[in-house]
């Protein structure tokens, strides 16, 4: 199988996993960003949000880099440039995922 | 001799529809979907400094700018999702015909603002 085919079975792979995971998370932020700290805490730290929050988290941010590469690859033509760009993304998408999961677990109320 | 086939961007070259006005908002709103999913870790990241220093967050959350942006971040979700959904669709094979395909980026434009509205107000439980 080819990487572009695989890049593309990936894509629509997370990304029917992201659209329910993006539905959850748009009807609980009205409902919470404007609580008080406890409130907050305890909607992080306690279950199904920690685990569904967890999972955005990751598949938005593979999801995110796989598209965003794409976007590179039509609109920057200078290899060295684009090869940069990606591994500047590629970094972004596992570190930041990584540390938010790192305090969501550690969160305690 | 000089090539002068168009190189991307050239979007400039293409007369504006419904179709392409829908394509490059899905990119800049992908894009702009993932910086605001990094500023929710920063807020999540802002918990585990404690209540004082959460204080700021809630202080600016609060505020008509918080509310604003949390419609902002709602609509942009309930765009991408009703998008990703159309493109879903595509990739099964259906709605390519004109017709259909201008129906689906009018729903999408419109399905996303009637989301946030529906969306906001059973958060804030007006309903």
């Amino acid at each position: 199988m080819m990487n572009v085919t695989k890049k593309w079975i990936f894509l629509k792979v997370s990304s029917v996993i992201l659209i329910p995971l993006m539905v959850w998370f748009i009807i609980n932020l009205p409902l919470i960003y404007d609580k008080e700290y406890f409130d907050v805490v305890s909607f992080f730290s306690k279950q199904p949000s920690k685990f569904l929050i967890s999972l955005l988290m990751i598949v938005a941010f593979f999801y995110s880099s796989l598209s965003i590469s794409e976007i590179f690859e039509d609109y920057i033509h200078d290899e060295k440039i684009k090869n940069a760009a990606n591994k500047a993304l590629y970094t972004f998408a596992i570190v930041i995922p990584l540390i938010t999961l790192t305090i969501i677990f550690n969160l305690t109320i | 001799m000089e090539n002068n086939n168009p190189l991307s961007p050239h979007i400039q070259i293409y007369s504006w529809n419904i179709s392409s006005l829908i394509s490059i908002s899905h990119r800049i709103i992908g894009v702009i979907n993932i910086l605001v999913l990094t500023f929710v870790c920063l807020w999540i990241s802002l918990l585990l400094l404690g209540e004082t220093n959460y204080d700021y967050a809630k202080f600016f959350l609060q505020s008509i700018f918080g509310k604003f942006t949390i419609i902002g971040i709602i609509w942009s979700y309930s765009f991408q999702i009703l998008s990703e959904v159309r493109h879903l669709f595509w990739d099964l094979g259906y709605g390519f015909e004109l017709k259909t395909s201008k129906i689906t980026g009018l729903i999408v434009i419109f399905g996303s603002i009637i989301f946030t509205i529906l969306i906001y107000l059973f958060g804030r439980n007006i309903f």
